[in-house]
């Protein structure tokens, strides 16, 4: 029994009836094709289905109506994909009494069929990524598995739907489900067993097609998708192995907190044997071959939209393996400069002069990389015997390489000027 | 076999129709069955510092096609996004097609394509919540207070929902044990022992773990080879440490909290007051000086005087913290070495004779600069 919609109920009068003759119900005429196109910046997608439908010659009235889903009224467009030269849309009226229902009067110059598509926006089926990498035993690459998931809380059941995802941030003005009433969907009792039935899956994994459009990526997924409404389905979008992986022990604490970070990095570049597309924002998670094809959980994180080129971090958290230790070994106060107010003195500018030690053990089997960023305050100057690079007006970076089993010191002073001692620069 | 972790199979065969007309889609058959394959070599780590993740495998029966296999796991708080789902034959010729999520259920569905009808083993992932671990050790100190032989546990709390007729756990240093555990259960298991600890006893007297005025008695194992330790680094848990009383027998003598402790760095258990070593402090010296406008220095002499009543001679350790800039004056005296550890802090070792008799630390040091 289907009770989902929108339905589409075409009924006809005639051309000498008056307008408000009895409406004569010819046929109910069912989807051939549906297309979803979602967007995962914003709650869209757009839906475009084909229908055959019988005209008859004179005035065609179609009814659409969509009860308890979550499309936006103002969206929905009719086009005639055949016999558009015989048929003309004359008005559309959406009665007072319903407010998720419209009627177009149809002109027909003859009694003909024609293939018609309805489109609309609709909210509430989303698409989101997600990334599995599994890590060698060293760590120093890795088999990608991008995945993405279309999830259907639309109201609305799309049977045998070609899927296409669109990668990127596109404007809206209004939300598409303030638009859609706000209606929520109570009906979640969504066909279990139709699902599984209506999975008429090739013997094969589906291809996802990826190709650039404008600021956009558009992934189309291979053959047709039911999602019926609750659920969710994920699919393999592509696999790589041998992605090269760097891993950079990170001192931030802006970022990180008061801890030495392990990131792991990879680039989406052919470097790395990616980069063919960017990658839609989501969840990488990371597992490492723990022998045997076994698996040990490495960390996750949830990234941003990943354009080509560009770096992934995925914090593994904290490795007991390798330790970082920062004190102030010594602080001074130096140029104290005074002025006079009557026959008294105050103090007016000052600086301080710090002496840092950074202090890094490797205790693991290989040569690690560090990357320490030490931030200042106010006006200072920096020094120190390690070679360190300037990352910002406050912020300075030390790239280390430590080899394994390995320690060492790293030492920088800090002058930094207060009061009437800041220079004017 | 946990009864809910459930994973049933329908296998999918095509149907070609009776009346030989070909259909647009192939219309599928669903068979389920009787049988739910066991869960096998159950493996549950704990190397990852806050997540536990467990692995079990799973041989199935396949038929050619589509096949679609239900895993669901009410009542247990298994990470949804975290499940790897696998053949444990790398190069096996079946694929997992999609994963399909249904509404408000803890569930889903695989859609695995055989190209014949087969059995596989496949191996499952997950991150599973609410497995709590717990370090504790055990030391038991020889009578001289020489060496000791610590012990360390590992405890499992199971609130998972799930349980495990027999799982290898394994622990982040890599010690596996093989266990059951229930749902609602906990169990500890003694992972790593070592003997002939060397050990170092010291008396502490520490500004800021101070206890009005007292000296404490601490016990310092290094974390190295060199002092029979330095395998792993040592996760945070208590100490209970006990005393050899030279009669067979052991005495409880304190507990502590052992700090993380990486490889190289010492664990600092405290087993109580000494009682025998007093310390008194008085303030000497507390001047202002080379007042410059609303600028000075000031002059601070700090006595500590120190009675060992024991009658073996003692060390004590002084730590003690001076904010800001301060320079240490060369008439300071009674010590027998000290360490500047860093701005703030100073630690002086002094040696303090037996029978009561008093020594005295003198601290004697300038503030510079304040206002």
């Amino acid at each position: 029994m289907r009770w989902l919609f929108p339905l589409l109920i075409l009924s006809v009068f005639t051309l000498a009836g008056p307008l408000n003759a009895k409406e004569e119900l010819v046929t109910l005429p069912k989807r051939d094709t549906v297309q979803l196109t979602i967007y995962n910046s914003v709650d869209l997608t757009l839906v475009r289905e084909t229908r055959d439908l019988t005209f008859k010659k004179g005035n065609n009235r179609l009814q659409f109506s969509w009860a308890n889903t979550l499309i936006d009224p103002t969206s929905v467009e009719f086009k005639a994909l055949s016999n558009a030269d015989k048929l003309e849309v004359l008005d559309t009226s959406y009665p007072a009494e319903s407010n998720q229902m419209l009627i177009w009067t149809v002109s027909a110059d003859e009694d003909t069929t024609a293939k018609v598509e309805i489109s609309y926006f609709t909210s509430g089926i989303s698409w989101n990524a997600e990334y599995h990498g599994m890590l060698s035993s060293d760590e120093s690459s890795m088999h990608l598995t991008a995945y993405v998931s279309v999830t259907n809380n639309s109201g609305e059941e799309y049977e045998n739907a070609k899927v296409r995802l669109i990668v990127g941030s596109i404007h809206l003005v209004e939300e598409i489900a303030a638009l859609a009433g706000g209606q929520r969907m109570e009906r979640m009792k969504a066909a279990y067993s139709k699902m599984r039935a209506a999975d008429a899956a090739p013997n094969k994994k589906r291809e996802i097609v990826k190709e650039g459009l404008s600021e956009y990526y558009i992934y189309s997924i291979e053959g047709a998708e039911t999602i019926p409404n609750g659920w969710s389905k994920r699919l393999e979008s592509f696999v790589q192995d041998g992605v090269a992986l760097r891993t950079v022990y990170t001192w931030d604490p802006s970022k990180y907190g008061n801890a030495l970070a392990k990131l792991l990095v990879f680039k989406n570049d052919e470097a790395h044997k990616l980069g063919r597309e960017p990658l839609p924002a989501g969840i990488v998670r990371l597992f490492r071959d723990a022998g045997s094809n076994r698996l040990s959980f490495v960390g996750q994180v949830y990234t941003d939209y990943i354009p080509k080129n560009d770096e992934v971090k995925v914090n593994a958290g904290f490795d007991p393996e390798v330790q970082l230790k920062m004190k102030r070994t010594s602080f001074k106060k130096d140029n104290l400069t005074f002025r006079w107010s009557g026959n008294r003195q105050y103090i007016v500018g000052w600086d301080t002069v710090e002496d840092f030690e950074i202090e890094i053990k490797n205790f693991r089997k290989r040569a690690v990389d560090f990357e320490v960023n030490v931030v200042m305050n106010g006006d200072f100057d920096f020094d120190s015997k390690t070679k360190s690079t300037k990352i910002d007006f406050r912020t300075q970076r030390f790239t280390l390489t430590m080899e394994a089993g390995g320690s060492t010191k790293v030492t920088y002073n800090v002058r930094t000027r207060y009061g009437q001692n800041i220079k004017n620069k | 076999m946990n009864k809910r972790l459930i994973l049933t199979l329908a296998g999918a065969a095509l149907v070609a129709s009776a009346i030989g007309i070909s259909q647009p889609e192939p219309a599928q058959a669903r068979i389920k069955l009787a049988t739910l394959p066991d869960k096998e070599a159950v493996v549950v780590r704990f190397d990852h510092p806050n997540q536990v993740l467990v692995e079990e495998e799973r041989t199935i029966s396949l038929q050619k096609g589509v096949n679609t296999v239900d895993f669901s796991w009410a009542g247990t708080n298994i990470d949804k996004g975290s499940i790897v789902f696998r053949a444990v034959n790398a190069n096996s010729k079946v694929e997992i097609l999609s994963t399909s999520y249904p509404p408000g259920e803890a569930a889903l569905t695989w859609s695995i394509a055989s190209p014949d009808a087969r059995s596989e083993k496949f191996r499952l992932s997950y991150l599973m919540a609410n497995i709590q671990r717990e370090t504790d050790y055990r030391a038991i100190v020889s009578n001289d207070e020489k060496t000791l032989t610590f012990k360390h546990y590992f405890k499992i709390r199971n609130w998972s929902g799930g349980h495990f007729d027999s799982a290898d756990f394994i622990t982040r240093d890599g010690k596996t044990f093989e266990k059951a555990l229930e749902n609602g259960e906990a169990k500890r298991v003694l992972v790593n022992k070592w003997d002939k600890v060397k050990l170092t006893k010291e008396y502490v007297y520490d500004t800021q773990r101070q206890y009005e005025g007292k000296v404490l008695t601490d016990y310092v194992l290094k974390n190295t080879k060199e002092m029979g330790l330095g395998a792993i680094p040592l996760e945070y848990g208590k100490v209970r440490i006990y005393q050899d009383d030279g009669k067979g027998t052991t005495a409880f003598t304190g507990e502590d909290w052992g700090t993380f402790t990486p490889i190289g760095d010492d664990m600092r258990l405290n087993i109580g007051i000494a009682q025998d070593i007093k310390v008194e402090f008085k303030r000497m010296v507390n001047d202002v000086e080379n007042r410059r406008g609303n600028v000075y220095d000031r002059d601070i002499e700090d006595e500590y005087e120190i009675k060992n009543f024991k009658d073996t001679e003692a060390t004590l350790i002084l730590t003690l913290r001076v904010d800001g800039e301060w320079e240490m004056q060369k008439d300071s005296s009674g010590f027998e070495s000290y360490e500047r550890i860093d701005n703030e802090t100073i630690k002086f070792k002094v040696k303090c004779p037996a029978k009561g008799e008093p020594v005295k630390l003198k601290f004697h040091y300038k503030q510079l600069n304040i206002w």
